[in-house]
């Protein structure tokens, strides 16, 4: 009986931590998740009273739709370009603000980190200056080195304008992840590295043979993560820096959605688009699970 | 789209407003703001009187009653206007709580409403996410046909007789009436012209001539807001239609009604031909297709380009930019032949009542107070742009600028285009093609072809 009382308020006790967050995350996530879905079976504007069912023809037409096949090979080209542009500075830069002992390593951690405080917004209208043809930093700087000044319109190219949109984008994600393998790495017993000087391993030895297995989770967790936030998240920089142009070679899953639900009165398709968003994701997540699984090393 | 320019213009125009009321209120024009405030009371009164004709009708009662909600975006031209009429409208009619709903995000915010059927009774349709052909077409907005072709105002004029454009109809039906009337155009800066001697453009012959003298003098003639097309597309390719159609623009009405034959049509060959003739001798900026409105008006005011496809609202929105020296050049269009009469593309904001109005006797009374006479000087002042009420504005304290548009709207010579509301995927279509254009990655008849793709399936 006391046992069973025990029991019983173990329980609550847990109910009493899962069930708020359970009921938060039905409203604000299940809930929308199924809206969505609903949306996406009917042809409706965003403003009319009426709805009209159509079934699955919104994503019929998502098949056939020239411009969303375009914004998906974006979106997997900027999830591709991401993952290794951030995850092999953010390595390099844990790496060397660590293990490398180099003066001013708190100095260079919050440089690093700042454009992480940065909104997006503010990234994509900073690199906007960067990258304009006739005031911009680039051309300027380029300008140095030629005869006749630079005027290279960088985001203004027929195709590959989507190329420009990486710098930024890894830029502004590079301290995050930087800051979660720095954390992972100097929980990493120092004793591992003296035992491996002692035998003569050199750094790139001991980054490969202790470092890389010893992180590996957070690098799992980065590159899942660096996926979805690109998948959900490319919509801002792309609107603030491209708008999906020129002629929407630049467009993305998310900007397009934005495009055809706000702005061209599509809701039910741009509803099927978002569907469209968390269906490549969650398939890309297992992909990547499956494709980084490897045997988690403990240290003992 | 406009809302970003609006928004934009926001801080300028509010500056140049509240200037606009000081001078009013320093100089002699103090005195006409208390007669202004004065000539309100009749004006007032006989608001709630042609309420009371108008629905007596239905034998409703004299007074008017109850909420009346407005729901009015808040954008480049401000809300000054809209405080002082509603106040004005207030104090005609006692009884009426009347509540404001506004802001720049209000038609986000307002959404809800309108989907569940419980919109506010009065809406002022601009700014983002709000498109009056959507409207009319989801049936949220109420017929009003029947009711203006007899509706007077409050000073007992026909109120279509006062407009200085026409409302638009979807479906053979009026549910709108414009209230701002604006236009789109060419400008340059005629200080930098008369420096290098160059022509001020008059047709498309002097447009190209005064073209090269440009590029010969190592200035790029032409840039555009590559990143929002519409501005090239709403000053340049448009009125060009119209002059190929021998400035008959119902050519461009069909096109908005999604006419596919209309886009078929040579005329449309014809101006994207002249974006082509652009293109080709290499006039338009390089710059163009990937900067928005800002960058580019910023690049015309620092003299690196000649001309700029915009709004009559630019002054005002760059008005904290502009340099000392430069001097504001306006045409409407540059794609008329030699001696044509020049195309005005005009671009308007509209009112109209909702369809679900729970009080459209209030909502048809304010209608009734808006398009009098009086406020089209009151709106000028306090908005910055010239209102589509007809009125001399010339003895009132709006800017300048605002004042020659309106000269300019009304003139003989000019082929006033009333403003067409694309259908919005085809309006998209048009915009990407364009730029596909001038970037040489498609020719004329892509153009063509691409659109009429996009026609056709809205047209089903």
């Amino acid at each position: 009986m006391k046992l069973g009382g025990a029991k019983l308020q173990r329980k609550l006790f847990i109910a009493a931590f899962i069930i708020p967050t359970f009921l938060y995350f039905c409203l604000f996530t299940i809930y929308p998740i199924v809206q969505a879905l609903y949306n996406s079976f009917y042809d409706w504007s965003g403003m009319s009273q009426n709805k009209d069912f159509v079934g699955l023809q919104n994503f019929k037409d998502l098949l056939q739709d020239p411009i969303m096949l375009t914004a998906i090979g974006n979106d997997y080209f900027l999830v591709a370009g991401k993952m290794i542009g951030i995850m092999v500075i953010a390595t390099f830069f844990a790496v060397a603000l660590t293990r490398l002992r180099i003066k001013g390593a708190g100095f260079f951690r919050s440089i690093f980190f700042i454009p992480n405080v940065l909104s997006v917004v503010v990234v994509g209208i900073l690199w906007g200056f960067i990258y304009n043809p006739q005031i911009g930093f680039l051309n300027g700087f380029l300008s140095l080195f030629t005869k006749e000044p630079v005027t290279i319109n960088w985001l203004g190219f027929e195709s590959h304008s989507i190329w420009m949109l990486l710098p930024p984008t890894i830029w502004a994600g590079i301290g995050f992840y930087m800051i979660l393998l720095i954390a992972a790495i100097t929980n990493i017993p120092e004793s591992l590295y003296e035992a491996a000087d002692i035998e003569g391993a050199g750094q790139w030895h001991q980054f490969r043979h202790i470092t890389l297995p010893l992180v590996w989770e957070q690098m799992k967790i980065s590159v899942i993560n660096i996926m979805m936030t690109t998948l959900n998240g490319s919509f801002v920089i792309v609107t603030i820096m491209t708008a999906g142009g020129p002629d929407n070679s630049t467009q993305v899953m998310g900007s397009y959605l934005y495009q055809q639900a706000f702005k061209q009165a599509h809701f039910g398709y741009g509803a099927a688009i978002g569907i469209a968003i968390l269906t490549t994701s969650l398939i890309t997540t297992l992909f990547l699970q499956w494709l980084l699984r490897k045997d988690q090393v403990e240290v003992s | 789209m406009t809302f970003t320019v609006k928004k934009t213009a926001a801080g300028a125009m509010a500056i140049a407003m509240s200037l606009a009321v000081l001078a009013g209120c320093g100089g002699n024009n103090g005195n006409s703001g208390n007669n202004g405030g004065a000539a309100n009371e009749p004006a007032a009164n006989s608001a709630t009187n042609a309420a009371a004709e108008n629905t007596a009708g239905t034998g409703g009662e004299t007074k008017l009653s109850g909420d009346f909600t407005v729901q009015y975006f808040v954008g480049g031209y401000g809300d000054k206007w809209w405080k002082q009429v509603i106040a004005d409208f207030k104090a005609a009619n006692p009884d009426l709580n009347i509540k404001e709903e506004a802001g720049p995000q209000i038609n986000t915010q307002n959404k809800p409403k309108w989907i569940a059927g419980n919109p506010p009774d009065f809406v002022y349709i601009d700014g983002p996410e709000l498109n009056d052909r959507q409207m009319a077409e989801d049936g949220q907005l109420e017929d009003l046909t029947d009711w203006l072709q007899t509706a007077t105002n409050v000073d007992g004029v026909k109120i279509l007789d006062l407009l200085a454009q026409q409302p638009p109809q979807y479906g053979g039906k009026i549910y709108n009436v414009p209230l701002v009337l604006n236009s789109w155009g060419i400008f340059y800066n005629k200080a930098l012209f008369e420096k290098n001697g160059w022509t001020e453009p008059k047709d498309w012959d002097t447009f190209l001539s005064s073209s090269e003298a440009i590029k010969a003098a190592g200035t790029t003639p032409f840039i555009h807001t590559g990143k929002y097309p519409y501005y090239i597309n709403s000053s340049f390719l448009f009125p060009a239609i119209v002059s190929a159609n021998g400035n008959d623009y119902k050519l461009l009405q069909d096109m908005g009604d999604s006419k596919v034959e209309a886009f078929k049509s040579p005329q449309v060959l014809e101006a994207l031909g002249k974006i082509v003739e652009l293109r080709d001798k290499g006039f338009i900026d390089k710059a163009s297709v990937s900067i928005n409105h800002t960058d580019s008006q910023m690049l015309f005011l620092q003299n690196k380009d000649a001309y700029i496809p915009n709004g009559l609202w630019l002054p005002n929105e760059m008005s904290k930019d502009v340099p000392a020296d430069f001097k504001f050049g306006f045409i409407p269009s540059v794609t008329q032949k030699a001696g044509d009469k020049v195309v005005a593309n005009t671009s308007t904001s509209t009112v109209a009542i909702a369809k679900n109005a729970k009080n459209k006797d209030a909502a048809k009374a304010f209608l009734q107070f808006i398009f009098s006479e009086s406020q089209a000087s009151k709106f000028a002042e306090l908005s910055g742009a010239p209102s589509n009420i007809k009125g001399d504005i010339s003895s009132s304290a709006a800017p300048d600028f605002v004042k020659q548009a309106a000269a300019f709207l009304t003139a003989d010579t000019t082929v006033v285009v009333p403003t067409v509301t694309f259908n919005q995927d085809v309006d998209k279509a048009m915009q990407d093609a364009t730029v596909a254009l001038t970037i040489g990655k498609i020719d004329a008849q892509g153009w063509v072809d691409r659109v009429v793709k996009v026609v056709e399936k809205v047209a089903k």
